[in-house]
């Protein structure tokens, strides 16, 4: 089946990574969004989450959707990992990285676990957990608190690190690399991560610094 | 003209089924106009005045453009100076007193068979299973009857300087051919006489390169870095695309 | 030894096509019983078996690299020369004929020659279909630029790597037919004998280089492709590998070898900066036509170019030749360059260089200018030389570039055995005395691609071949020779390297005996003394070489050795073919013969011949035969460059 022989290729698999990860940076931009609401007011984000969860099938049919998507992002790149290690394993007594700012490429895989870890504690924390006390106040608790604060901050350098790799990555594996693109691409690949890094990561700033108190 | 002198770590292995390990050389009074070619040779003769068995490494035109020669030096395949194969690194490029380490290209695809020299032909294999446009001799249009932009020319031309030396594969952290590949899928397809074949050119060549062994390519870029002809992983990228394609109308 | 060319008769423009008519057929559903060796993989090699291959005949093709794509051809830079006329600036087949028959100072056949020049266009249509990307003019045509020796613009080129693309584009036909499985590659073998039955060629012996087992391969036809002897000279721009061993072992089974001491030595290459050095490299000619050639006035000044005053400077050419200055023709410029030196006015540390002088010409047209022209070049010499050209003159040198001696072929490119051909460098046949820039690329691939599958249908059409199945008794008594020879190589060996000589010391032994007395300037006495010479080298060789290692596995000590033993071989057919040849043709001068200003001087009516030698049996003399040429269609016209 030509579908079997696409996941089996070497290329196949990284247009899957790059595919799901496509898709996960929607999803990221669409959380920011609703995330942002927090800065405004309680209110709003409070009443922007009451709203998302009035339509609990459509949460319930994105929350798989979104689920399957990381399985796969992950599954394969565990497996990817796995299959580039058997290669790399000490091939040279001595290696030298010729490209410059290689670090973010090399360490893919631990950032994504980190990133991986950071979602379980996110989801239990925030998705399971909130029982009859509202989202907003669970937020302004939980990321008020300085090691769970810290922990989400370490967690956004990750997923900006991850993602200064995975933009560009993405692109060049769906064939996205000409002269005329390069400027944008290369303004973008930096432009990205930061703005996910000062949007989430501002938020338990925003508590931990005394800022949110107010609201 | 002045001279130095080196401490070698050079892999030796007698055969493919040996195990191998770094020897130490020192080699004094080295040129530094010589080539690194030079400089294995200039320790062959001594080791052969010695008794002791040469270093064996691939070589054959030392102008740069045969691929045939090619060591990772201190990590770096074909060495420090960009854009050079090992015959055109020049000993300029080192001072007395330095140790440098040669292993030869390794690779899952490039089985070791003594020393520096690999078995590279996993490379042949893959060209052989698309890298071509499948015309007979003869019977061919007049060579004008097709136009060919000169850019696409050019960038045809970029992709197809490609030596076949297996750098790219050497210093991919994955071991991976993507870069061999796409210089070959590339300079075919952006000519209108390629287009014919485009499609299974591209799912056939992927196929080969997987199964000889090669590894994922993650876009670490140094196979681009280390190329001694400079080509560029925009070939990846339309590799990519390519396969993308080819894989969806045709796979 | 018969010497019987079997040009076909009529007008020349007709012949080829008339010879194609009367050539016999081999029934395409045939072809598949018969099977061919080929014998190298440059351009001549490869294109041979990717053609024969799709025609239906069973190749087995043969390379001493690890991979096809790797034999010399892929160095050549400059570019091809076909007679498409694409720039309307009055060329034609016709033209490129005359340039080139002219260009080898009329020791060529005609015929040859004509046919070359014809398939020249269908080689460019050829090469495009394979995805060749050769330079483009905007509107998409095909690009030439102009080249030595031609007054129109027919080279076409794949920026200053076209040998490499021609290559590559016969490479990926001979991998399709791999693929195809009517290829059968053998890499990283070396032939060592061919195996005649009958008087026919019918297999060849080989080493295989990386277990050191020799092997026999049966066919029905046998073609050389395995390039020039270059590399007798030890430095040459020739790849390590090039050697004389195939077209040597063919020699001695009965292949007349033509004119050995033909070979073309370029005026413009970087010197030899040690003895260290192992090979040279080639600068391109371009350079004469800004850059001036000069030494000092005096001898043995070892002042620093900047130093040297314009009124102690000697501007040789210029000075000799008014009218053409620096641009005289290859040979006359590598001439004086080393007459330079060999007065002691050559420049460098080692005394074996001339300056190639920029100076002027960018104070004339500017810095910019000057390094649009050559700026890759100037780029590729200081990455050698680490010196910028811009600053201080280039040193240059010449050094052995290509051999248009070889193996006798008659007009099907067949030998003096039967079963036997030659294509490409290989053999002699279409350069005469001088090789014209971008022909060589045309050559092998018009052999390879258009006569060749020609030939051989012929053969095969016009004789009944015996089978044979690779274990006869001549197959059985080659691979028993060959082993002998190894061991014979390895004799002195077994203790130990005291009081020896590495294979590269005799080496570059020969490579001075044959650049001094054998080289570019010749004269009987230094032939007779080079002559007098050999044997001791020949004998120091086997009495003292020391090869480390054993026969049996990888040994690249042992691969080289048992070439330079055929050299040693070979260079006493060179010598007496030069010795015998006492006129001035093409590359070479020979001293006797000159002109009262002291020029190069044809004797066409003694030397209107190709020298053909005959392998004798030890104690005799090697024989030589003439074929004599005849020039129906042209009229030998002498150079002058005054």
């Amino acid at each position: 089946m030509w579908f079997g022989r696409f996941l089996k290729s070497s290329i196949g698999k990284k247009l899957v990574m790059a595919g799901t990860g496509l898709l996960l940076l929607l999803f990221l931009f669409s959380h920011a969004a609703g995330n942002a609401t927090i800065y405004m007011s309680s209110e709003v984000f409070q009443s922007y989450a009451d709203e998302l969860h009035s339509h609990p099938l459509i949460v319930l049919l994105f929350s798989l959707l979104f689920l399957a998507i990381f399985i796969v992002h992950i599954g394969m790149g565990l497996f990817l990992y796995y299959e580039n290690r058997q290669v790399s394993n000490s091939r040279y007594n001595v290696t030298t990285r010729v490209v410059k700012n290689s670090f973010s490429s090399e360490t893919m895989p631990y950032t994504g676990l980190f990133i991986l870890l950071f979602l379980v504690i996110h989801i239990f924390g925030f998705t399971f957990s909130t029982g009859d006390v509202p989202i907003s106040v669970t937020v302004k608790e939980l990321l008020g608190s300085f090691f769970y604060g810290l922990f989400y901050i370490a967690s956004f350098v990750a997923l900006a690190i991850h993602l200064s790799h995975g933009f560009w990555s993405m692109l060049q594996t769906f064939g996205l690399n000409h002269p005329r693109y390069d400027y944008a691409i290369s303004k973008l690949t930096l432009i990205i991560p930061l703005f996910f890094l000062i949007l989430f990561a501002g938020i338990p700033l925003y508590f931990m610094t005394g800022l949110g108190t107010c609201y | 003209m002045s001279t130095i002198n080196l401490t070698l770590k050079i892999w030796r292995q007698e055969n493919s089924d040996s195990l191998g390990s770094l020897e130490i050389y020192p080699l004094d009074n080295v040129h530094t106009d010589m080539s690194f070619l030079e400089m294995l040779d200039i320790l062959n003769e001594k080791l052969t005045k010695e008794g002791k068995s040469p270093v064996a490494f691939d070589h054959d035109c030392r102008e740069g453009i045969c691929g045939m020669c090619g060591a990772v030096v201190d990590g770096i395949a074909h060495g420090p100076e960009k854009e050079v194969t090992l015959c055109q690194l020049h000993m300029r490029n080192f001072s007395s007193g330095d140790t440098i380490v040669i292993e030869p290209f390794r690779s899952r695809a490039f089985p070791v068979k003594k020393d520096l020299l690999v078995d590279r032909s996993s490379l042949d294999r893959i060209i052989q299973s698309g890298g071509y446009i499948s015309v007979n001799t003869g019977g061919t249009p007049d060579g004008n009857s097709l136009p060919i932009p000169s850019n696409e020319a050019e960038l045809s031309m970029d992709a197809a300087a490609c030596i076949g030396c297996g750098a790219c594969v050497a210093s991919c952290p994955n071991g991976a051919a993507m870069l061999f590949t796409s210089a070959k899928i590339s300079q075919l397809a952006l000519l209108p006489q390629g287009q014919p074949e485009q499609k299974k050119r591209a799912l056939a060549m992927v196929a080969q390169m997987d199964e000889e062994g090669f590894g994922n390519c993650t876009n670490a870029r140094e196979c681009e870095a280390v190329c001694p002809k400079g080509i560029s992983i925009r070939n990846i990228a339309r590799l990519n695309r390519e396969y993308l394609f080819a894989t969806l109308s045709e796979g | 030894m018969e010497l019987n060319s079997r040009v076909p008769s009529g007008p020349l423009a007709e012949k080829w096509n008339n010879h194609k008519f009367t050539n016999k057929l081999v029934n395409p559903a045939n072809r598949r019983k018969y099977r061919v060796i080929v014998v190298g993989t440059g351009l001549a090699g490869a294109s041979a078996s990717a053609t024969l291959a799709e025609q239906g005949y069973e190749v087995q093709t043969f390379c001493i690299q690890d991979s096809p794509r790797r034999a010399h051809s892929i160095a050549a830079q400059g570019g091809i020369n076909a007679a498409k006329n694409y720039q309307n600036d009055g060329d034609s087949v016709h033209r490129l004929f005359y340039d080139t028959i002219k260009g080898g100072d009329f020791r060529a056949r005609e015929a040859n020659v004509y046919r070359l020049a014809e398939v020249s266009n269908e080689i460019i249509d050829q090469c495009v279909a394979q995805g060749v990307p050769f330079a483009r003019e905007y509107g998409g045509t095909l690009a030439n630029r102009s080249f030595g020796g031609a007054q129109v613009s027919r080279t076409f080129y794949a920026r200053g790597q076209t040998g490499q693309q021609l290559l590559l584009g016969a490479y990926s036909a001979l991998s399709r037919q791999i693929h195809a499985g009517k290829v059968t590659m053998y890499n990283r073998r070396e032939m060592m004998d061919l195996v005649l039955i009958e008087g026919r060629a019918r297999g060849i012996t080989v080493r295989d280089i990386m277990t050191g087992e020799i092997e026999s391969y049966y066919a029905d036809v046998v073609i050389l492709a395995t390039g020039g002897y270059g590399n007798a000279y030890y430095l040459s721009t020739n790849a390590m590998a090039s050697n004389v061993t195939a077209a040597w072992r063919a020699h001695k089974r009965g292949a007349g070898f033509a004119n050995p001491s033909f070979v073309q030595i370029h005026p413009t290459c970087i010197p030899v900066h040690g003895d260290y050095q192992s090979k040279l490299t080639l600068m391109s000619e371009s350079l004469r036509n800004d850059g001036r050639v000069w030494v000092p006035l005096k001898a043995g000044d070892s002042r620093q170019a900047s130093e040297i005053p314009e009124e102690e400077r000697d501007y040789y050419l210029e000075n000799k030749y008014p009218s053409f200055g620096n641009l005289v023709p290859r040979d006359v410029a590598s001439r004086n360059a080393k007459e330079q030196c060999d007065a002691g006015k050559g420049v460098g540390n080692t005394g074996l260089a001339v300056y190639l002088d920029f100076a002027e010409a960018i104070k004339r047209d500017g810095e910019e200018t000057i390094l649009k022209k050559y700026g890759n070049l100037f780029q590729m010499y200081e990455k050698i030389t680490d010196s910028n050209p811009v600053k201080e003159p280039m040193l240059i040198y010449p050094a052995v570039h290509y051999t248009m001696g070889g193996l006798w072929v008659d007009y099907d490119l067949m030998t003096t055995i039967p079963g036997l051909f030659a294509i490409g460098e290989c053999n002699f046949s279409d350069h005469g005395a001088n090789r014209l820039g971008a022909s060589a690329l045309m050559q092998g691939l018009a052999d390879g691609y258009f006569i060749i599958a020609t030939s051989v249908a012929h053969y095969l059409g016009t004789h009944s071949l015996e089978k044979v199945v690779g274990t006869e008794v001549p197959f059985k008594d080659s691979k028993r020779e060959v082993e002998d020879r190894i061991d014979k190589l390895l004799k002195n060996s077994f203790d130990g390297p005291a009081g020896k000589l590495t294979v590269d010391q005799i080496h570059k032994e020969l490579g001075h005996l044959l650049w001094d007395y054998c080289g570019m300037s010749r004269n009987k006495e230094n032939l007779e003394k080079a002559l007098e010479e050999l044997p001791d080298l020949v004998n120091k060789f086997w009495d003292y070489v020391y090869i480390p290692g054993s026969g049996k596995d990888l040994n690249q000590s042992l691969e080289r050795a048992g070439r330079v033993a055929d050299f040693l071989e070979f260079a006493e057919i060179m010598i007496r073919d030069a010795l015998s040849r006492e006129e001035s043709c093409g590359c070479h001068l020979r001293e006797e013969s000159q002109t009262e200003e002291n020029e190069a001087k044809r004797d066409d009516e003694n030397f209107t011949h190709v020298s053909v030698w005959e392998h004798t049996p030890p104690g005799e003399f090697p024989k030589m035969h003439k074929e004599d040429l005849v020039f129906e269609f042209v009229k030998p016209s002498q150079r002058s460059y005054k």
